[in-house]
């Protein structure tokens, strides 16, 4: 708590205020100078625009920014700073006029700043100090990391600056904070050599392409820390005392590469620079199974050895190896301090890998797999840590241990880091589109085909059942087709004129049309057979009969009334007549104690009517049902049985043909039968109407 | 390499109708389409029609990959990708995009191979190492979600309605054809129905998964309501999962882990589009 009370506070002040002036403010054509603006307010805090209002001849180019607290003997003061870099086109006077700023939301206004570029500066105004970024190499290896430095040179007046919160800012790259120096050592300046502040550190480009960096710095400080040339410890260094400027550098493009997929070894872990191994040394020897050892093996290297990933353990079936940690050991200091200054990009590490002997049979330690890339060769170099021999006694507990080792082979493998992958060789499984198939319309489709199919078999299973249990209903469906087949045969026989096939087709059809009825196969009727039935299908048939000379009866009985007890035909009604009429007077002949035909009810209907005729009103009577409805109900009857007998004669004269034995008398003239196709049309519809 | 032949021939033939009937509209021309069409339904192999200008757009992608022009790289696959989607094609844009930079844009692609073939392992690794590189955790998927991912989204609804009409089929055609109902019939019916009901959630899964979704851009605006001077309710890191649920004008609502609101459309990218 006393300690964070004697913090000093930090003070933000409440009116932020901005300072923008140009370094140095004339220069000749050509030369170039900086945009400096700096406010009293938190970096964080500043809404910076993405783009000055600046003359566009002077290409301005946004250069580092950044923030300090400045001690002001009591307080911190926050400080923060943006450099644009430009070049002078031209002799002339150019200004960057007066824009606003957002600082903690409120405005703040940025002077404008005046820039003159002349032929001939004053010798006073000295060149904007910058610094140097110095990188030995711009071809690079993602992952390989590089010694960088920053150089800061003495004043125009060659006094000595120093810098504070030097970064490195660029995309893609990664700077180890942890292994910044500072150093004053001599650097070359023109022909001579002078004393310049020097910062060096490790930067190691992540990302492949062309990158940019660049370095800045504050310039100020009124102590140096850190050695000094020829001095045998550190010492403050009194330096000039400089306002905080931010200074930068100009950027150093990076090419890198990816490192090659070809020709990697076993045991890379990122390891890019040159390399080399010590013996390795085995802290016990001999050993009991199921005892633990360590294994230490020192790598040297020039690059960052302090980043250094230790080889993974191998996984044999004798031994169990854990995996092993580095230890980084600092090269010497040269300048006699060891361990006051973190190490660079170079020294040695110490792996030391734990091992048990699982079995006796282990005669040395298993060799680690280890390699290392070599940016100058470009290759993968193998350096693979040899096995150290050792002797193994048996353990005291026994037991196969190599359990452990398989249980541990298994979590680490699953476990095993991930990294980027190559390239695919090919396409791959590929679809016409990301859309899965049941968002497609036509999936749904698909889907009901089967319904369909399993639909429409079940359907025809159930109709074929159906059949099963009712055969007639197939043959009398094979009897239509034989019927229709038979009278489009017919048809055309009578349009050419063929008697005899007509007559032929004829017989074929009323054979086909009775042939269900029996059963029996069509071929085996004759007339016999085919008459009987004509006559039923007539007289049980609801088709009307026209078109056969079959008489009227519609006037008949219309003009009186018959007393008819009930409706159950015209032959009972003509029965409960008698005769003589004794309510007419009038006597109707005919009506015998046989049988009556048509014939006897036409004449015994036309005798009615003239007694009706002839009767008064008195005379007739009221019957409780018109005898035209029995009269019309016979004429029906009477109508089928002229059906039937004119389809039984239509018959009869085709079958002469084919069975000449029974119709003989009839005498048979085929010629004559084409003039019965209406008539024999009729049957057939009858008939058809009957299947 | 035999394996993965077994599994291409597999993947056709479970694909079957699905491939015919997607590339027929393509190219349906004469004897391309009806190669195709052999294709679709297993019966022969063959180059599906625009494959040689793909497999241009493929092989042109991988030289500038390999030369370190990624953003070109990008651009041949993803109109690879544009003009058919295969899994191989959309891994290797996740890999330019990732070397670009654009994290979001790669996770998407390495997500749509994935949709397409969950045996990709590179891509599957890749997703990993991108997740853990960008700090962001993969999307969280409900039990039957999981189980979709183990085989690729068409599949499963072959697997579903196939499953379902064999069992119908076992049932009914033994009394249709007349034959007399064996143990085996009844066991195939009876596996029909299994696989059919162990399938429909993963069926269903696919369908909830069509709607899961990545950030593509960084630090995305997460909004109150569908508005450019909406309150900023959150900032989405790219490759962060969301998940669609419906849109407005330019603005698409989403569902974070942490929060429910407002992107901007051109931000979020759907794997199944």
């Amino acid at each position: 708590m006393s300690l964070l009370m004697s913090q000093p506070k930090t003070e933000i002040p409440s009116n932020a205020v901005a300072v923008a002036f140009f370094d140095p403010p004339a220069v000749r054509p050509g030369e170039g100078a900086v945009y400096r603006v700096s406010l009293n307010a938190l970096e964080e805090s500043v809404v910076w625009p993405e783009k000055l209002n600046a003359p566009p001849e002077l290409g301005f180019r946004a250069g580092g920014h950044g923030q300090m607290m400045l001690f002001n003997g009591t307080n911190f003061l926050p400080h923060t700073a943006f450099n644009y870099h430009l070049r002078a086109p031209r002799v002339g006077r150019f200004t960057v006029p007066e824009f606003t700023v957002t600082v903690d939301g409120k405005p703040v206004t940025v002077p404008a700043a005046e820039f003159s570029v002349v032929d001939s500066p004053p010798a006073s105004m000295a060149p904007a100090q910058g610094l140097v970024l110095e990188v030995p190499e711009t071809n690079l290896y993602a992952g390989q990391a590089i010694k960088v430095r920053v150089l800061l040179g003495p004043s125009a007046s060659g006094q000595l600056q120093t810098l504070m919160q030097v970064q490195l800012n660029g995309e893609g790259v990664l700077v180890d904070q942890a292994a910044g120096r500072q150093q004053v050592g001599p650097v070359r300046r023109g022909a001579g050599v002078v004393a310049a502040y020097i910062y060096e550190t490790v930067l190691t480009p992540l990302q492949t392409g062309k990158l940019t960096v660049f370095a800045q710095g504050f310039s100020a400080g009124s102590r140096y820390f850190g050695p000094m040339p020829g001095a045998g410890r550190p010492r403050p260094v009194p330096v000039n005392l400089l306002q905080f400027t931010l200074l930068d550098s100009e950027p150093v493009e990076l090419q890198v590469r990816p490192l090659p997929r070809q020709g990697e070894l076993p045991g890379f872990t990122g390891a890019i620079g040159s390399f080399s191994l010590e013996p390795p040394r085995l802290m016990a020897d001999p050993l009991q199974a199921g005892e633990t050892v360590k294994l230490s093996v020192t790598v040297r290297g020039e690059s960052n050895v302090g980043r250094l990933a230790a080889p993974p353990p191998p996984q044999v079936p004798d031994w169990q190896v854990f995996a092993a940690t580095p230890e980084v050991s600092p090269p010497p200091s040269p300048f006699g301090v060891p361990g006051r200054q973190p190490p660079l990009a170079q020294g040695s590490a110490t792996f030391v890998y734990t091992l048990i002997p699982l079995t006796t049979a282990a005669r040395a330690t298993p060799p680690i797999p280890f390699s290392y890339f070599d940016p100058k060769r470009a290759v993968y170099v193998d350096l693979t840590i040899p096995a150290v021999p050792v002797s193994v006694l048996p353990g005291e507990k026994g037991g196969d241990l190599r359990v452990l080792g398989q249980a541990d082979r298994r979590s680490e493998e699953s476990e095993k880091e991930p990294g980027l992958s190559g390239l695919a060789p090919g396409p791959g499984l590929a679809a016409a589109t990301l859309a899965p198939v049941q968002r497609r319309p036509w999936f749904l489709l698909v889907q009901l085909a089967p319904a369909a199919a399993f639909f429409g078999l079940w359907a025809w299973d159930r109709r074929r059942r159906f059949l099963e249990q009712h055969p007639e209903v197939v043959l009398r469906r094979g009897a239509r087709r034989a019927l229709r087949r038979q009278r489009r045969a017919l048809q055309r026989a009578a349009r050419a004129g063929d008697a005899r096939r007509f007559g032929e087709a004829a017989v074929a059809a009323m054979q086909a049309a009775c042939a269900p009825h029996y059963p029996a196969d069509p071929r085996a009727l004759v007339g016999t057979d085919v008459l009987p039935l004509l006559r039923g299908v007539a007289q049980t048939s609801s088709l009307p009969y026209r078109g056969f000379p079959i008489r009227s009866f519609d006037q008949a009985g219309t003009a009186c009334r018959l007393e008819v007890g009930d409706t159950a035909g015209w032959k009972p009604a003509l029965r409960s007549l008698g005769s003589p009429v004794p309510a007419l007077g009038c006597e109707i002949s005919g009506l015998g104690p046989g049988e009556l035909s048509i014939r006897d009810g036409t004449v015994a209907f036309e005798q009615l009517k003239q007694c009706c005729a002839g009767a008064t009103k008195e005379q007739a009577v009221i019957t409780q049902e018109p005898a035209s409805a029995a009269l019309r109900r016979g004429e029906r009857e009477e109508r089928r049985e002229e059906f039937a007998e004119g389809a039984a004669e239509v018959a009869r004269r085709f079958f002469v043909l084919t069975d000449a034995a029974r119709f003989r008398p009839g005498g048979a003239d085929a010629k004559e039968l084409l003039a019965l196709q209406p008539e024999l049309e009729k049957v057939l519809e009858v008939m058809e109407s009957r299947l | 390499m035999n394996r993965e032949v077994n599994r291409w021939r597999i993947g056709l033939l479970l694909l079957g109708l699905d491939s015919a009937w997607s590339w027929l509209p393509a190219c349906w021309s004469g004897r391309i389409g009806f190669q195709v069409l052999l294709l679709g339904l297993g019966i022969g192999v063959a180059a599906p029609c625009g494959a040689a200008s793909v497999e241009a757009l493929f092989r042109e992608g991988a030289g500038a990959y390999r030369a370190g022009d990624y953003s070109g790289a990008a651009r041949a696959f993803r109109e690879a990708a544009g003009r058919q989607p295969a899994s191989g094609t959309l891994q290797n844009l996740g890999n330019a995009e990732w070397q670009g930079g654009q994290a979001g844009r790669a996770m998407v692609a390495w997500e749509q191979a994935l949709w397409l073939d969950p045996f990709n392992r590179a891509a599957r690794s890749n997703l990993r190492f991108a997740r853990k590189a960008a700090q962001v955790e993969a999307p969280e998927l409900s039990w039957n979600e999981v189980v979709s991912t183990w085989l690729p989204m068409n599949w499963w609804a072959w697997i579903t309605g196939a499953s379902l009409w064999l069992a119908v089929g076992m049932v009914l055609l033994p009394g249709i054809l007349r034959r007399r109902k064996a143990a085996w019939h009844q066991a195939v019916a009876a596996l029909g129905i299994m696989v059919f009901l162990l399938s429909v959630p993963a069926h269903f899964g696919v369908h909830t998964r069509a709607r899961l979704g990545f950030i593509v851009e960084k630090d995305a605006p997460l909004r109150l309501t569908p508005t450019g001077d909406a309150q900023v309710i959150a900032r989405l890191s790219a490759g962060e999962a969301a998940r669609w649920v419906r849109a407005h004008g330019p603005y698409a609502l989403i569902r974070t882990s942490r929060a429910l609101g407002w992107i901007d459309q051109a931000q979020f990218r759907l794997v199944c589009p």
